[in-house]
């Protein structure tokens, strides 16, 4: 079985001469769990920035699911961004459009009928428990509440990947909580999560996969890690 | 077309949802339109102002007491078989006689001393009037051929040149100026419009990068904004209309005795110009909108 994501020797540096990665090298499995972590400005959005094509790598060969997307061409983008569902810690809802528009939203970009979302847009606010929010707008909801909408937006693609760029970082420990049983619930349907966080706690908590970003390089990466302190 | 109609909704729900928004952006665009919508109504304001005096300005030629009638009507004939005239009236001797009188009833020596003479000493009067002051040199340089200049006693164009010469002037320059006024306020009514469409759209700057960020494609980002645009510039175009008519029929009135109780006009300009006026409007809107929409959410949408 080929990686899902495969990152070759990658670098980014941005304008004029600011590190962002240097020479990474990685591979994520199919159905693997994985998180990223390091501290700030350790190049953890940076590489998720370049998994989504929102950077381009500066040298490197970067993969999704076998399509090098290295030198992907704009009008390719929205293609890549409907097999990746993606979480942001600042949720990115759109203000203007209610829950269940938010989600349908992602479905309509792609042309899929309106029976369709009929059908499949409440099936995931249920499973993200937002079945009764489905007519509210964004700033009506909790912060926990907005994030299980941009997880269940994420997943109407039923994507192949879904990465989670410090999706806790502004909601509560019991909040944080129910977010992580989520990612771990969308992993075990199979999945693969890409976590990127600098919180220990719940990457400790989690026993999956760790790699260590530390100066835009690899620190370490070890099966069923920890985020050690000394990193 | 299910894109097509997504779209479409997606563009009207805008309007509803960002009614703020929407309500400063159509406010600027009114004010927009107004201003060169009242410009026009200057414009022909003052081509009226200028009509009407020009209308005032006409000349007399006075023939000779003696003159007979067949000269005055032969004159009257061939001047009016001109292209330039717009209308020639004869005041005969006895009629001027008459109008003289009745000018200097108070006055008993001037009509003691009329009474003196045995004869009307008073010719017949031509008075011609032009369709346009410009042609006033030329239709006294006819009059004048062989035929009739030995009758002619005297002319007033003499004594009314200057006046004739400024209201030609005056006519010429509102006209090039108001045609400069309006091509300036469209400028800058214009330029305003922009400012305005960018400013809606810098507002929903993050908007258009979430989009992208959920895999909407440049065209499905795009389109809904330079629809939201058109209509509201519909609107804006409306309301527009529906304000400048009502002023209209309120100033009109006003106006009337401005112009010893002629119509102005200003009701019927529209009226009769409103397709050329209006098409102009809505295709500058229009054109405006989707060329400025299409760059400003260019601008926001990231890789």
């Amino acid at each position: 079985m080929g990686p899902m994501i495969l990152l070759e020797h990658v670098s980014k540096i941005y304008p004029p001469d600011v590190p962002g990665l240097h020479d990474v090298s990685l591979s994520i499995l199919p159905g693997e769990f994985v998180s990223i972590v390091g501290q700030s400005g350790a190049g953890k959005t940076t590489l998720a920035k370049i998994l989504i094509a929102e950077e381009r790598p500066t040298r490197g060969r970067v993969m999704i699911g076998g399509w090098d997307i290295t030198r992907i061409r704009s009008h390719e983008i929205p293609e890549l961004r409907r097999q990746i569902g993606v979480v942001f810690q600042d949720y990115k809802l759109l203000p203007k459009k209610t829950v269940y528009e938010n989600v349908a939203f992602a479905l309509e970009v792609a042309g899929t009928s309106s029976r369709e979302i009929q059908r499949i847009v409440p099936q995931v606010l249920q499973i993200v428990g937002l079945e009764t929010r489905a007519n509210r707008f964004p700033m009506q909801l909790s912060g926990g509440e907005k994030q299980r909408v941009v997880i269940a937006r994420s997943l109407v693609h039923r994507p192949k990947i879904l990465l989670a760029d410090e999706p806790t970082g502004n909601l509560d420990t019991i909040n944080t909580r129910d977010i992580m049983d989520l990612l771990v619930k969308i992993n075990e349907f199979g999945t693969t999560v890409v976590l990127v966080t600098h919180n220990r706690e719940i990457v400790n908590a989690l026993r999956r996969r760790v790699i260590v970003l530390k100066d835009g390089e690899v620190a370490s990466d070890v099966q069923e890690g920890k985020y050690l302190l000394s990193v | 077309m299910i894109t097509l109609w997504r779209i479409f909704s997606q563009s009207w729900k805008n309007l509803f949802r960002n009614a703020w928004l929407g309500a400063a952006t159509i406010f600027v665009f009114i004010m927009a339109l107004l201003s060169v919508n009242v410009v026009l109504a200057v414009n022909v304001l003052l081509t009226r102002v200028v009509a009407v005096l020009e209308d005032k300005v006409d000349v007399t030629v006075t023939f000779q007491p003696a003159t007979p009638d067949a000269v005055v009507t032969q004159a009257r004939f061939y001047l009016t078989s001109l292209p330039q005239i717009a209308g020639v009236s004869v005041i005969s001797a006895d009629q001027a006689l008459a109008d003289f009188r009745s000018r200097h009833e108070k006055d008993p020596k001037i009509l003691a001393a009329l009474d003196e003479l045995k004869a009307n000493p008073l010719g017949s009067q031509l008075v011609v009037k032009a369709k346009d002051a410009a042609d006033y040199p030329f239709l006294l340089g006819v009059i004048q051929n062989p035929q009739y200049a030995s009758f002619i006693q005297s002319r007033t164009y003499d004594d009314h040149q200057l006046a004739i010469q400024q209201v030609e002037t005056i006519g010429n320059k509102a006209r090039i100026t108001g045609a400069i006024l309006v091509a300036i306020f469209a400028f800058f009514g214009m330029l305003t419009a922009f400012n305005a469409i960018r400013v809606a759209i810098y507002a929903q700057r993050e908007e258009i990068a979430i989009m992208r960020l959920v895999g909407a494609s440049t065209s499905y980002i795009r389109t809904p904004f330079i629809l939201g645009g058109i209509w509201l510039a519909a609107v804006a175009i409306i309301l527009s209309y529906v304000l400048l008519f009502a002023a209209l029929h309120w100033i009109e009135p006003v106006l009337r005795p401005l112009f010893e109780g002629v119509n102005p006009g200003l009701i019927v300009y529209f009226q009769t110009e409103w397709p050329v006026v209006l098409l102009s409007e809505v295709f500058a809107m229009v054109g405006l909108i989707a060329l400025v929409s299409w760059a400003a959410v260019g601008k926001y949408i990231k890789r």
